[in-house]
């Protein structure tokens, strides 16, 4: 019995040396610094609350309709669903306050409002599928950061806003090569780590922060630095971050609360747009996905695959971003 | 090799059966695991649809499945399965159900007579895992929601617009 323990605490003490040894090589400083503000920024906002207010918060739903009181600006509709029960938690993928503004399910209350916990089985789950879709836009970013090499200089970009009836999610990367013809082992090793992603039920934090930060966090990324002013223009000068484990990128959000919620997922194509200096090429990465605990059968999920195969009709990440903003707005 | 086809002398299952029995323990040995399964038996020919403890449940459905099945082989003018639903169902007009309710229902089944599903357990109470077991075909309403009437489900969005490509790709080929 000790025998065993040990030997269990030994190899357990080596895996985590190694996974130690593999963050500090394959994820460069820069993604350290840039977890580290966001770190500090969490903490200086929590800290700011000072003196906490009460607030009331009407639930709406089943089992049936109660008023919580909860913290403002500490409370998020996730510890509201704590008070509700475990199946709460669990299946719910995002919050609506006051019948129509979609929250995310780890961001704070405010002040008081009415709540109501959606998740994908609702009669009239738009709401929760967009924010399920950029879920999974963002999600092939930490995917694809995890899946390349640092020698092939991978620069993520942007990914557009959620069309569900173009059959796929997109996200836009840079790589230093301009004839990547990627593999099916390839493209099934990006679905891989996407799969695992999910399997690690990874909490997806949402943070506001003032340009000037965002533009700290972002120094090092070329095409990221040149986006944000023109989205905090649109924002007045605040910019809203995402984190999911130690990946960071900018969203305007909605999403749900957790990796966990992806289930059948399927990278299926990797499509070059078009070559951007002498030596990289834009590239647009795409696929399908279902939530978690949605049953399909494989003949009908093979039809939407091949379907997320053709080129998604969102704008180019080489035009200009000014008017793909302008599109974001009005989608 | 001379062997007879196992398949043809006893029924095949469509369920999985656990390779050894549960002892589902009990103050009267064996003959008390039986009744016990007995009495389950019974309530699931009876009410179709039962909420118990999972061990119990998924004993008692090999044996459900075995007596229907044997009912459907044999028929009603045979002494050996006439002994066994006498066996098994302790009320005797349940025979007559058997025979005549449930053996025309499933002739032509090619999946299993029942069906499982796993129930939450009451929370604080007994730690054993709940499930409900019940007769297909039974005439209560579905315990699992119909995802496919509501078009607005993320997978129906996504069929359908499967669909009205699909048709238009039709269509522009019948054009050209």
């Amino acid at each position: 019995m000790s025998a065993a323990t040990k030997l269990y605490k030994t190899s357990w003490c080596a895996l985590r040396q190694l996974q130690q040894y593999r963050t500090k090589t394959n994820f460069s400083a820069s993604i350290d610094k840039r977890n580290d503000l966001f770190n500090q920024e969490q903490r200086r906002q929590r800290d700011a609350v000072g003196r906490i207010d009460k607030i009331e918060v009407r639930y709406l739903g089943l089992p049936e309709d109660v008023t919580l009181v909860m913290n403002s600006n500490i409370s998020t509709p996730f510890n509201c669903a704590q008070h509700l029960s475990e199946g709460h938690c669990k299946r719910s993928a995002l919050a609506l306050i006051d019948g129509s503004v979609p929250w995310d399910m780890h961001r704070p209350l405010q002040e008081s409002c009415t709540l109501q916990l959606l998740n994908f089985h609702v009669s009239e789950p738009h709401v929760v599928n967009k924010a399920f879709w950029r879920t999974c836009s963002f999600m092939l970013g930490a995917a694809l950061n995890r899946a390349f090499k640092p020698e092939a200089n991978l620069q993520l970009h942007s990914f557009p806003g959620p069309n569900i009836k173009s059959g796929s999610f997109v996200h836009d990367i840079v790589l230093q090569t301009q004839t990547w013809q990627p593999s099916k082992e390839e493209m099934r090793a990006i679905s891989a780590e996407m799969v695992k992603l999910a399997a690690q039920d990874l909490r997806i934090e949402r943070l506001d922060v003032q340009q000037d930060l965002a533009q700290e966090m972002f120094k090092d990324s070329k095409y990221k630095s040149e986006q944000l002013p023109s989205i905090a223009q649109q924002t007045q000068g605040r910019v809203t971050l995402y984190r999911m484990g130690d990946h960071i990128d900018i969203s305007r959000g909605p999403m749900v609360g957790s990796t966990g919620f992806l289930g059948k997922c399927t990278i299926s194509a990797a499509l070059k747009v078009a070559e951007e200096g002498p030596a990289s090429a834009f590239y647009r990465i795409q696929g399908v996905a279902l939530p978690a605990g949605f049953q399909l059968n494989h003949v009908a999920f093979g039809i939407l695959e091949e379907r997320s195969k053709k080129p998604s009709p969102a704008r180019l990440p080489n035009e200009p971003f000014e008017e793909q903003q302008q599109q974001l707005q009005l989608s | 090799m001379n062997q007879a086809d196992v398949t043809k002398l006893m029924s095949q299952l469509r369920i999985a059966v656990r390779p050894k029995k549960r002892n589902l323990k009990n103050a009267d040995g064996p003959e008390g695991r039986l009744l016990k399964l007995r009495k389950t038996v019974t309530a699931l020919v009876k009410h179709e649809r039962i909420e118990l403890f999972y061990n119990r449940a998924d004993e008692a459905r090999g044996y459900a499945e075995l007596l229907i099945s044997n009912a459907i082989r044999h028929g009603d003018r045979h002494n050996a399965t006439m002994e066994l639903a006498d066996y098994w169902l302790l009320e005797k007009q349940l025979v007559h159900k058997l025979f005549k309710v449930l053996v025309p229902r499933y002739e032509n089944y090619t999946v299993s007579y029942t069906r499982m599903y796993k129930a939450p357990r009451d929370y604080p109470g007994i730690y054993y895992r709940q499930s409900v077991l019940e007769l297909r075909g039974n005439p209560y309403p579905s315990l699992l929601a119909d995802h496919s009437q509501n078009r607005n489900l993320l997978q129906n969005v996504l069929l359908d617009e499967a669909r009205k490509e699909f048709r238009r790709q039709k269509l522009s080929d019948l054009v050209n």
